[in-house]
């Protein structure tokens, strides 16, 4: 049985999950490739117009693999902390999928609540039933999997630069540099390094969770409230970019959150769309960069030429 | 001696040569009618009857072209709109703390703070409000751009019209037209619909300090300057040079690279002369499939731009560099 992997949304956070779990089963697994063109291009039709753009790039990576697997993966991610909810897209993403695609081979549609190992456990029983009956092997793969997936580190942390911002928005808006036109390279190369919000510590966020009226309802609000807030406090960056998805519903909360979190701190929000001009992008983190620079005495500081 | 500054906008094209004081010497406002590679060749064309080519130090771009209009001329300086805008404010007054920058595609706001750029916002999305929604609808009313401030300012009263979006304040206009309102009125209510929705969408949460600069194209719209002023309770500055703010920025920004480098790589005033020819292909090198652009002078390529990888681009930068 061949098992198709999207790369797409939290994806870029789980695949080792994946990977390990039907590799264990002995299943082959077939990827999609990186984002590009063509899969912008296949989400984009598939797809429901209302939806933002990473969804629909999972459309895209969905449809790539629809001839090529026995089985796709497309998880309906729950929970991924205990009390705390992710962007309600991803509890109807297989519905979304089945009803705009036409054709799909089998998917996963069992809820994924990533915080308990009981419940990690029903999932993988229910996506590999139609590849072993064997329990004891589904447990097996599944505890495999969770170790492997614990052991792997992400975020970016880039060192020696004159200048440092952290990057908040959704992991897939993060590490998709086809989404994000390359932005952690660009700031590179324009003398920013960037940190991510893997590097703080949970107790460092629950801290500064406790500056809302209220818990966070979101799992992203938590983190990217709870990290931005820290490292301006910290001061240990100059600036903050969000990089955020046009009419992402999350994101205007917590953008205003962080706002008003973070007091003056230099705070800048990058929309991105389906657009692939990268002039607009790169007018605002250059100028980002310049104002971070603190004078008007900037020539060192020119655009690269592309 | 002098610095060239060129900024290759949506709309409009501009430029201007600076002295060793800062002054405006000579400017070219021309319309950028997405080629902007013979309207840069015009405009030097136009200086080079005038001046000569050791007369010029060294050259800066900016605008939404500067990439293309620096391997044209041979730019020292490539710099982002929001940051030549600010050069070039300061560079008039020390004080200035706020600039309200209206174009043809985006609009800004930029904040500062004892000459140093605090904040700063474009708008999104979403054009409506900026100058060429205005220039459509002065089109539409056939009446002359440059008459639509003056139109403004004749009203009576003021119509209110939705200002979100283009397409509804359009539609909104038109109904009210169907209605029998005057132009005038209509005109000074679209005015105030795109104030407001500057001051909603763009200038969201900034707070917005005199002294205040206006600049880029819309700002030669005094119906617009009337609108702010009523929406924010005080006077808001036009510098004279208002739609060439851009350009002069960037001049600057040239001179002060010349006085630190002593060098130029500006390619001179005959580039009339030469044949530029851009064309286009997909590179299927890979699934991203770039649409690349190819900029050849003379038949020799000068560079290329939109691949994601630097394949292409790489490649020139090391000839032109």
């Amino acid at each position: 049985m061949k098992i198709g992997l999207p790369k797409g949304l939290l994806n870029y956070k789980y695949s080792t999950f994946f990977e390990t779990f039907f590799f264990e089963l002995g299943t082959e697994i077939v990827y999609s490739s990186d984002t590009n063109k063509e899969i912008l291009d296949l989400g984009v039709k598939h797809c429901v117009d209302e939806a933002c753009l990473p969804i629909k790039i999972f459309h895209g990576h969905v449809a790539s693999l629809r001839d090529k697997c026995d089985l796709l993966i497309t998880p309906r991610i729950m929970q991924i902390r205990k009390k705390e909810f992710i962007c309600p897209k991803f509890c109807g993403l297989p519905e979304m999928l089945v009803n705009s695609i036409p054709n799909l081979p089998m998917i996963t549609t069992a809820p994924l609540y990533f915080f308990s190992k009981e419940k990690l456990y029903s999932w993988c029983i229910a996506s590999a039933e139609k590849i072993t009956k064997d329990r004891s092997k589904v447990k097996a793969a599944c505890t495999k999997a969770m170790e492997k997936q614990n052991n792997t580190s992400y975020g970016i942390k880039n060192q020696g630069f004159r200048k440092n911002i952290a990057l908040i928005g959704h992991p897939y808006n993060i590490y998709d540099s086809f989404i994000n036109m390359n932005l952690v390279k660009k700031l590179n190369k324009l003398g920013v390094g960037v940190i991510t919000e893997e590097f703080v510590e949970e107790k460092d966020l629950d801290i500064q969770i406790q500056k809302l009226y209220k818990r966070p309802f979101w799992n992203f609000a938590r983190n990217a409230f709870g990290f931005s807030t820290f490292m301006a406090e910290q001061k240990k960056i100059d600036g903050i970019i969000y990089i955020s998805s046009f009419a992402c519903g999350i994101d205007s909360v917590v953008i205003e959150l962080i706002k008003s979190g973070i007091d003056e701190f230099p705070f800048m929000v990058l929309k991105i769309d389906e657009h692939t001009g990268e002039a607009g992008l790169e007018t605002r983190i250059e100028a980002f960069v310049d104002m971070l620079g603190g004078g008007i005495n900037y020539e060192s500081n020119l655009s690269p030429l592309r | 001696m002098f610095y060239l500054g060129v900024d290759v906008g949506s709309v409009s094209t501009d430029i201007v040569l600076i002295d060793e004081n800062m002054n405006v010497i000579e400017k070219m406002y021309l319309k950028t009618k997405g080629k902007p590679i013979k309207v840069i060749q015009e405009g030097l064309k136009k200086l080079n009857e005038k001046y000569d080519k050791k007369q010029i130090k060294s050259s800066g771009v900016t605008g939404s072209g500067r990439h293309i209009a620096a391997t044209i001329i041979g730019a020292d300086v490539i710099k982002n709109e929001i940051t030549a805008h600010a050069v070039a404010a300061l560079n008039l007054d020390k004080e200035v703390k706020t600039i309200i920058e209206i174009g043809g595609q985006d609009s800004k706001i930029i904040t500062l703070n004892n000459g140093v750029i605090t904040d700063f916002a474009m708008n999104t999305v979403c054009a409506a409000g900026t100058g060429s929604f205005l220039d459509r609808q002065a089109e539409r009313l056939d009446i002359p751009i440059e008459k639509f401030g003056e139109y403004a300012l004749k009203a009576n009263t003021s119509i209110r019209i939705a200002g979100r979006c283009a397409v509804f304040a359009e539609s909104d206009m038109i109904h009210k037209q169907q209605l029998g309102y005057s132009e005038a009125d209509i005109i000074r209510g679209l005015c105030e619909a795109l104030v407001r929705n500057y001051l909603n969408n763009v200038a969201k949460g900034k707070e917005i300090k005199p002294k205040v600069f206006f600049q880029g194209g819309v700002a030669a719209n005094i119906g617009m300057k009337d609108a702010f002023e009523r929406e924010l309770g005080f006077k808001i500055y036009v510098p004279e040079h208002y739609n060439m703010m851009g350009a002069i920025g960037v001049a600057i920004l040239a001179k002060r690279a010349f006085e630190k480098t002593g060098e130029s790589k500006f390619k001179g005033l005959s580039l009339a002369e030469s044949t530029f020819i851009s064309s286009s292909f997909d590179c299927y090198d890979c699934p991203n499939n770039c649409e690349i652009v190819k900029i050849t002078e003379d038949n020799k390529e000068i560079g290329c731009f939109g691949d994601r990888c630097g394949k292409w681009s790489g490649r020139i930068n090391e000839k032109v560099l």
